[in-house]
């Protein structure tokens, strides 16, 4: 029974300097979709890093992360226009294309190149313990029970696939598949 | 949760699997073309990356080369036109692959165009020699490879590739794709690993193409044949990007 939302407190500290960089990103946007490079630049500078970041533990090389964020600064230049602040948030939408890139160029290098053993150092528990303690997220994924809630960071944050997460986790597809739907709904149910 | 019915349930869920990063394939080019069509769908998506954001900032802060942004930047210099949504819409709309009457009809238009052959040809046969060189002639023009393309998740087919004794390859769609506005057809072929899969078409629309292969080497058994998603204009760096649509290897046709 895991289903009782609770309302989080999310007056964080940071939370100020979180709603300062989102004002930042969301401007420099649509200044991007007027065409304006020095904005597109802005961006980078300010979250590059991080990309290379969350790219490389999808793809695990260096040259890869980095023709992923290349790929994605170009696809966040031909389509910022496509991003409304009234949906959702620069940051959610930035890093949405980072990880679709990275996550193409993963399932075309699986096909092509299929020895890589890096996937063996993957640790969900350190991705777990470095989100703040306040975070919503975090206290709602600890709600649910390991190995459960593994098949949440292995796939959002290293790009499994289903039949990657079977393999790994050594449970039939099946298992993994409602695994994921049960996850995915009790993380519902407790964020709201 | 009375409000809770199995339709927006499933829009949720297929919501979360796009921002989980669990679909692949045609069932992701269509939740990515849903998200410009569908506003519940692009809002439960947006809510799903919200939820799930925290773990992006987990990744750690990692430099990149200093060359990185110079490739940007040079990537970037011309801001290429986004079409309006309406007009988008109105270019899809043109297009014959959603129009099922065209369809019926062409379809019924060609076998009645295939009997009428058949009449002439059982005519012909009887009559002119001439016509009879010109059938053996008709069958050496019969592939010598075949490769049938194939959706992975699927197993749709979705084309196949015909190569000739005369070096013509073709491709020959099967079933409409449905091709997001600002996305087009990629075909890929790889027949070295060493060399990597090579472009060899890039279309707006699924129609039937006659390939460029002459600056490849002969078509070889089991030579690989794909279809990608890739952005418009074709994939940005020579390689596919996007997700595999349909793929199969070429087989020796009996």
């Amino acid at each position: 029974m895991t289903g009782n939302g609770t309302i989080t407190e999310t007056q964080r500290d940071e939370a100020g300097l979180d709603y300062a960089r989102e004002a930042q990103l969301s401007t420099a946007l649509a200044r991007c979709a007027a065409g304006d490079r020095a904005a597109l630049q802005m961006i980078y500078d300010s979250e590059a890093p991080k990309m290379i970041g969350v790219a490389r533990r999808i793809l695990f090389r260096q040259d890869l992360a980095e023709e992923a964020v290349h790929d994605a600064y170009l696809r966040i230049w031909r389509a910022a226009a496509s991003f409304d602040p009234h949906r959702g948030s620069a940051r959610g939408w930035l890093y949405a294309v980072v990880r679709n890139r990275a996550l193409s160029i993963h399932r075309n290098e699986h096909r092509y190149d299929a020895s890589d053993d890096s996937a063996l150092d993957i640790d969900c528990e350190a991705t777990m313990t470095r989100m703040p303690e306040t975070s919503a997220l975090r206290k709602c994924l600890e709600r649910i029970d390991r190995p459960r809630r593994d098949v949440v960071v292995l796939a959002y944050v290293h790009g499994m696939s289903h039949g990657e997460l079977a393999g790994r986790l050594k449970v039939p597809l099946g298992t993994v598949k409602s695994w994921v739907r049960r996850s995915l709904f009790s993380l519902q149910e407790c964020m709201g | 949760m009375s409000m809770h019915d199995d339709n927006t349930h499933s829009t949720d869920d297929l919501a979360a699997d796009y921002v989980m990063g669990l679909l692949e394939g045609t069932e992701l080019a269509a939740a990515e073309a849903r998200m410009s069509e569908d506003a519940d769908f692009a809002r439960a998506v947006s809510t799903w990356r919200e939820r799930l954001a925290d773990l992006d900032a987990t990744a750690e802060a990692l430099a990149p080369s200093p060359a990185l942004w110079d490739r940007i930047a040079d990537s970037t210099k011309v801001k290429p036109a986004i079409p309006l949504p309406g007009a988008r819409a109105a270019l899809r709309g043109a297009t014959l692959w959603d129009n099922i009457g065209f369809w019926r009809g062409t379809g019924i238009g060609g076998v009645f165009a295939a009997l009428m052959l058949v009449v002439i040809l059982i005519g012909a046969l009887a009559t002119s020699r001439q016509l009879r060189r010109e059938l053996i002639a008709l069958a050496q023009r019969k592939p010598i490879y075949v490769a049938v393309l194939v959706n992975d998740a699927t197993k749709e087919t979705g084309a196949i590739v015909n190569t000739f004794s005369d070096g013509r390859v073709e491709l020959i769609p099967l079933r409409p794709i449905d091709v997001p506005a600002g996305r087009t057809l990629q075909v890929w072929t790889l027949w070295d690993r060493d060399v990597g899969p090579k472009s060899i078409a890039v279309t707006s629309q699924s129609r039937t193409l006659q390939l460029d292969l002459e600056a490849l080497p002969e078509t070889v058994p089991d030579q690989l044949f794909e279809i990608t998603l890739e952005p418009e204009g074709g994939s940005p760096i020579g390689q596919p990007t996007g997700p595999i649509l349909f793929k199969g290897n070429a087989a020796r046709a009996l």
